[in-house]
């Protein structure tokens, strides 16, 4: 029974690191309905940022937020310099799912090029161990949930109480008529490819931080658990994916705790599926109707 | 059952026409043997770019060496020798089209040597068919008892392995231990090995996990290991998940890490580096073993190995760390025993000195025992037999032409090398299992 408990600490905290990937994931989705698979090569990206900035006596956490930012700039400029212009020309969805592929294997190959293929490490930056309510974490993964909680209020307010986030869910519902209501949409799509960049650069470098050893295949291993965490809680739906983060993380270190670990992914996988027969939408697919929160 | 199917004469005079000249378009000569033009190239198949490169790297290096005295000594035959690098990128369905296109295009390949267990499933069969002698360091069980005439392995089983794992963690007194290995078929082959031998040697499997690589957390895996107990872990993963596994053990056992016996594969700075970087550089010098194939450091064959380690650029800096683990020195012994089986057949062409490759290490009565290429040439020229007795000591190949040989225990130093702390009586070994 404790070790139960124990594990579902642990998913808690690995889904926390998987929801802050999941939500910058599912907020890029919904406000260009592009499937950004480069999405995992530039977490990977984050990660050597944050190492390149520690190695140089960077503060871990200081280098979590510049690493954000970093590549929350890259995702802009990646999507004002290719993507934006291939929508524009009509590209179809799969074609841009294909580009995202092949960009995404182009920066990892830059980064094996310049970095190497040996894994790499922050060091130990997990802290103290603390036993809260029978579960066991260390201080750092506390500081991550901590943090990723802290993001998703944010995003929150920022979509529900701003004008900005009004002007972001009206140009994700319908970009000409938002453009013909006076709203710069470019700007705007620009903010969200940014805000969405800088939880895809957080989340690699807090994979970083909690796997403690990484090499260039980081972003690429965790994008799929993103992805279904994304899924499972509904794409496009900033809350469904923190969910689906927790869920596809409970459930794989309880997997791991209880059975033989090398199933412990697909115990969240066919959780996932599962879940998405009863509930094609995704866990807020009902409640709240498809890319709600996006569209207000 | 339909009649016999006939080819008409046109198409038979024709296809004899193709088949000879394709035949001749790599070798020429007289009746008896074929010869070769230019260089020979010995085709290192091995993972150069990926997780496993500096693996790679250890595999590949000893070629060098090799192929440095080789040529040193007037080459083979009068050939040069060459090493091409065959990258399988640890992957088989990499491995596949890069080897096969190699094969296809590389001049005079005559010799492949690594061949290592995560691809040597498809690779060993591919190079084999294309009647090229193969010094293999996989440790696949599977080829224990094998079909493939041009396959050669001169380092023990994974099983032998994992047998070999429990000797040394019993001899050192840890009779409660943990087995964690990462799921492939690499890490996974010592298992039979272990849990055949812990028991007949008194000693307790308290646990036994099989985890995935590069996960994002171990948490639960740790956890159940710890309450297991352990006094040691016999472990096989890769440089990253031993890394996170080991730090999150440290991070839930309140600092507390206990001893690591694992195989000579870890030797490589990358494990050294990612692990104490994430428990210290004291942990991994006191407490890792690494376990693997043995041979004597004091040997004329020994000192004649590591001396062109340190002599060649490109592979001195890792000399030290090469030339205490037993699959590189059975790439430089392969690659010798080949060159002097080349000599004995008095061709280049693998089809035709593979049968020699044998007599180049068994002993006769009246034999000149040699411990390099260059006196083995020099003996070979003047008319008499020889006995290779190289780095890992004397060879005796099966049936299947395998050899297991010693075993041997090492611990890193603190600047990555390492150095021998015991051996392991291989008799015992094997009849552990």
């Amino acid at each position: 029974m404790q070790l139960l408990l124990e594990a579902i600490g642990f998913g808690i905290a690995t889904g926390a690191v998987i929801a802050l990937g999941a939500v910058g994931f599912s907020v890029q989705f919904g406000i260009s309905n592009i499937l950004n698979i480069t999405y995992g090569s530039l977490m990977t990206l984050a990660a050597y940022i944050g190492l390149l900035l520690i190695d140089h006596g960077v503060n871990a956490w200081a280098a979590l937020v510049l690493g954000a930012m970093a590549v929350g700039a890259v995702s802009v400029i990646y999507h004002r310099a290719l993507l934006a212009p291939l929508v524009r020309r009509g590209t179809r969805a799969i074609a841009m799912v294909i580009v995202t592929v092949s960009a995404g294997i182009i920066l990892q190959y830059v980064i094996v090029a310049i970095a190497g293929p040996e894994s790499h490490s922050y060091g130990e930056q997990s802290g103290q161990t603390l036993h809260l309510l029978g579960l066991t974490l260390s201080a750092g993964q506390v500081a991550i949930i901590g943090l990723t909680a802290a993001l998703m209020l944010g995003l929150h307010l920022l979509l529900t109480r701003t004008t900005l986030g009004k002007a972001m869910r009206a140009t994700s519902s319908n970009r000409t008529l938002a453009r013909s209501c006076g709203i710069a949409t470019d700007r705007v799509s620009d903010i969200a490819w940014f805000i969405s960049g800088s939880l895809c650069g957080a989340a690699g470098v807090a994979l970083a931080i909690t796997t403690v050893s990484f090499d260039f295949s980081l972003g690429s291993l965790f994008l799929i658990p993103m992805i279904a965490a994304a899924v499972l809680g509904g794409v496009g739906q900033p809350y469904g994916a923190m969910l689906g983060g927790l869920v596809v993380g409970v459930s794989s270190e309880v997997a791991a705790a209880v059975s033989n670990p090398n199933y412990k992914d697909v115990a969240a996988f066919a959780i996932l599926i599962i879940m998405l027969l009863v509930r094609p939408r995704g866990l807020f697919g009902a409640a709240w109707s498809s890319r709600r929160l996006m569209e207000g | 059952m339909g009649s016999p199917r006939t080819w008409p004469a046109p198409t038979m005079v024709v296809g004899a026409i193709v088949l000879l000249s394709a035949c001749g378009s790599s070798t020429s000569g007289g009746s008896s043997v074929p010869t070769q033009s230019g260089a020979i190239n010995i085709g290192v198949v091995a993972p150069f770019t990926g997780p496993a490169a500096q693996f790679g790297k250890l595999l590949g290096s000893p070629c060098y060496a090799a192929t440095d005295l080789i040529n040193a000594a007037g080459g083979v035959l009068g050939h040069q020798i060459n090493c091409t690098s065959i990258d399988d990128t640890g992957d088989a369905a990499d491995a596949v089209p890069n080897v096969t296109r190699a094969i296809a295009t590389t001049s005079n390949l005559d010799l492949a040597v690594g061949l290592e267990s995560n691809t040597a499933a498809t690779t060993v069969p591919l190079v084999n068919n294309a009647k090229i002698p193969t010094v293999t360091t996989n440790g696949l069980v599977a080829f224990s008892k094998n079909n493939y005439p041009y396959y050669w392995r001169l380092t023990p089983s994974d099983d032998a392995n994992g047998a070999a794992f429990a000797v040394w963690a019993v001899q050192k007194g840890y009779k409660n231990v943990a087995v964690v290995f990462q799921n492939g078929i690499g890490s996974e082959g010592n298992l039979p090995g272990v849990t055949a031998a812990m028991p007949k040697l008194g000693g307790k499997l308290g646990l036994q996990l099989t985890i995935p690589a590069d996960a994002a957390s171990y948490s639960s895996e740790v956890a159940r290991v710890i309450a297991s107990k352990p006094d040691a872990l016999i472990w096989s993963a890769d440089p990253q998940t031993t890394a996170t596994f080991m730090s999150e053990y440290k991070q839930l056992n309140n600092g507390a890490l206990p001893a690591m016996v694992t195989a000579t594969d870890s030797l490589t700075p990358d494990f050294y580096d990612a692990l104490s970087k994430v428990v210290g550089a004291d942990y991994v010098t006191n407490s890792v073993f690494l376990v693997g194939s043995s041979f004597s450091q004091t040997t004329p064959a020994f000192q004649t190995y590591k001396g062109a380690l340190k002599a060649d650029a490109k592979t001195s800096a890792i000399a030290d760390v090469l030339s205490a683990v037993g699959p590189p020195a059975s790439v430089y012994d392969g690659i010798n025993i080949c060159a002097l089986a080349m000599i004995m057949a008095k061709t280049t062409v693998g089809s035709y000195y593979n049968q020699y490759i044998t007599q180049v290490v068994a002993p006769k009565a009246g034999a000149v025992v040699v411990s390099n290429y260059a006196d083995g040439a020099k003996a070979l020229a003047a008319g008499h037999q020889i006995q290779y007795v190289g780095v890992l000591g004397q060879v005796v190949f099966d049936q299947y032409h395998n050899s297991a040989g010693e075993f041997a225990a090492a611990v890193f130093n603190s600047d990555g090398s390492a150095n021998r702390v015991g051996t392991i009586d291989g008799t015992k070994v094997l009849g552990l299992l």
